[in-house]
């Protein structure tokens, strides 16, 4: 019976990627897949043990120095060994799962982090990589030293029960029509963080929406990624966007209410979301 | 008129058509030692093979770039194939699955199962997908052939249209689907407009090269038919061709052999187109050679578009359609300009 269920477990443990957050058996290579989780390591100051790094992985600039294993999502079996890592540690959206399978089936731990869009889930992800790293203790103490005062800042701001001021998140501006955060994404999490109402709460996903939407839902505010700006200037360019004139009429000029910010630094999740977040809560609290 | 004695070579000829096909065997030979000696792994191809290096090169070898070989070669074939004999079925060179909306039906049968079935794509995943891709495919092939029957007789740009008609309606389901599923869904999503031989494994790979290969035969031996519908289907009637049973065959056919390539490993763009083409040039127009020729280069072509996806960005791959299209539409072009004039 015991047998059985060894064999069994050991059958399990082959097809099934290591469990999340146990320290790896060696984390000496890794090959990184999503951008905060390349911030975390440096964060950390474990940059040393990386060999490899996804195309996300923009931030700090140091990062890209790094060979480049293509987007997160498209990742290449052959590519990934080829940089002889003992350890994938990936974003929990990186694949696809074949290959991940192939590179497992070769050998190599992965890891991929559990990601929540909340300040608790940017803490636990910190934890997470830090453990699996065997420097649980150091990321604990950073996390003290570090992160919970941003948390604690985060969480006195004081806003109105009546009417918090809601804001709409857009993630690009396609064809005139912006594609905007609704429940369910780190958007949706990033405003919620900086206390803000998510005006398109009601939509589940990264959804287009078009001018009219906009205008029924009136955010206080538009927080729009500098990529979708183009240029960190470029609000003006986006100025005859009927979609933005829409929502923002009655104000004085584009400026007023439309807040352009590093799209990774919102939406990866990692520290720098928190320093973000008090960034944005700064600008309209 | 022509008689059925003029489709029998004279024996020079025999001996030419060939030897063009000995040559196309060895130039897939010799892409395919190429392609499972290059990759981003340096890998001592003579030792693996010998047994001596049995560390992570020949798990890379074994495990990873034989099965994703193997895929791109007979994906490649079958689609090289199913293109020869569209073309011939339709009396139409510009016939391709990719372009008169095959692969784009095939696309939609694979992501409406992902989106409405995501917990098959785990464990159901090899039959279920291929299953429902070769379903779209059949649907596209069924209904293009019908339509332009009726309608068409099978001019050139009639076949053509009523395909970009048939790509734009596959498109439109294929947008649905994404605007409906979740961020995870859509993810796997991409993958199948992009195409990629990445994720071939021994488990996903064997079955879907089994059912190609077994809808392929009967396309191989189809050719004496494919040469004398190419008088018109009443000619060939009365020089002793089952029409209705050819028709029937190459479209089912050519149906599963594109539906299950898609299935495993996305759109792989204008082989069907190119390969026939360029099998004509070396081998000449009958089909009993153009066949098994096309065949023998749409794996070497595709082989090689693989190879140079996953050599060129080391460790990062690039999408192979933008390889085969970028060689297939200017060729495209150029197959438009000489074919007009008529």
């Amino acid at each position: 019976m015991f047998r059985m269920l060894w064999l069994s477990a050991a059958l399990l443990a082959f097809h099934q990627p290591a469990a999340a957050c146990e320290t790896s058996s060696d984390s000496s290579r890794i090959a990184v897949a999503g951008g905060s989780l390349t911030e975390i390591i440096y964060f950390l100051g474990a940059e040393a043990r990386i060999v490899a790094v996804d195309s996300t992985s923009i931030f700090p600039q140091a990062a890209s120095a790094f060979p480049s294993v293509g987007y997160v999502r498209a990742l290449s079996a052959e590519g990934l060994l080829s940089l002889r890592p003992t350890l994938v540690l990936g974003e929990d959206d990186m694949g696809p799962p074949e290959v991940l399978a192939q590179v497992g089936r070769a050998g190599v731990d992965i890891v991929r982090v559990p990601e929540t869009h909340t300040a608790a889930g940017i803490l636990d992800k910190v934890r997470c990589i830090a453990a699996v790293l065997d420097l649980a203790d150091h990321g604990e103490s950073l996390v003290r030293e570090k992160l919970d005062p941003m948390v604690a800042a985060l969480e006195s701001i004081r806003v109105s029960a009546a009417k918090p001021p809601q804001a709409a998140l857009i993630l690009q501006m396609s064809a005139g029509a912006p594609t905007v955060a609704g429940a369910g994404t780190s958007g949706d999490g990033f405003l919620r963080l900086a206390r803000l109402r998510n005006s398109f709460a009601e939509l589940s996903g990264w959804k287009p929406v078009s001018p009219e939407s906009m205008a029924i839902a009136q955010p206080d505010y538009i927080v729009i990624t500098q990529r979708a700006t183009r240029t960190g200037d470029g609000l003006e360019r986006l100025a005859p966007s009927p979609a933005l004139r829409a929502a923002l009429q009655g104000r004085n000029g584009m400026a007023d209410g439309l807040i352009a910010m590093d799209g990774m630094a919102m939406l990866g999740f990692s520290p720098r979301t928190l320093e973000a977040a008090l960034d944005l809560s700064r600008q309209i609290h | 008129m022509n008689s059925v004695d003029e489709l029998k070579l004279p024996a020079r000829l025999y001996g030419l058509r060939m030897g063009g096909l000995a040559l196309l065997g060895a130039l897939l030979a010799g892409v395919c030692a190429m392609a499972l000696g290059a990759g981003a792994i340096r890998i001592p191809v003579l030792d693996v093979l010998a047994g001596v290096n049995s560390g992570l090169e020949s798990t890379v070898f074994f495990q990873i770039r034989a099965p994703r070989v193997l895929l791109a070669g007979v994906v490649g074939a079958t689609l090289a194939v199913a293109g020869a004999s569209l073309q011939g079925l339709f009396r139409n060179p510009l016939a391709d699955p990719g372009l008169i909306g095959v692969s784009s039906g095939g696309a939609l049968g694979a992501v409406s199962m992902i989106v409405m079935a995501p917990a098959l794509a785990g464990a159901g995943a090899a039959y279920a997908l291929p299953l429902s891709a070769i379903a779209g495919s059949l649907a596209v092939t069924a209904f293009l052939y019908a339509f332009a029957s009726r309608f068409g007789h099978f001019s050139i740009v009639t076949i053509l249209l009523v395909g970009i008609a048939l790509n734009a309606l596959a498109n439109v389901g294929i947008g649905l689907f994404q605007y409906l599923s979740d961020d995870a869904a859509l993810r796997t999503l991409t993958f199948w407009m992009m195409g990629s031989f990445g994720s071939a494994a021994w488990t996903t790979v064997l079955p879907a090269v089994a059912l190609m290969a077994m809808a392929a035969v009967p396309l191989l031996r189809q050719g004496r038919e494919l040469d004398l519908l190419q008088l018109g289907e009443p000619e060939a009637f009365h020089l002793g061709v089952d029409v209705r049973r050819t028709k029937r065959r190459v479209i089912l056919c050519s149906a599963v052999t594109v539906g299950a390539g898609v299935a495993v490993s996305g759109i792989i763009a204008f082989i069907g187109l190119v390969v026939p083409h360029l099998t004509r040039l070396a081998i000449g127009p009958n089909h009993r050679y153009l066949l098994a020729g096309s065949a023998l280069l749409g794996a070497a072509l595709a082989m090689l578009a693989d190879t140079v996806a996953r050599t060129l960005a080391t460790p990062a791959e690039i999408p192979v359609s933008l390889i085969t299209s970028a060689l297939g539409a200017p060729f495209f072009l150029w197959l438009i300009s000489r074919v007009r004039p008529k």
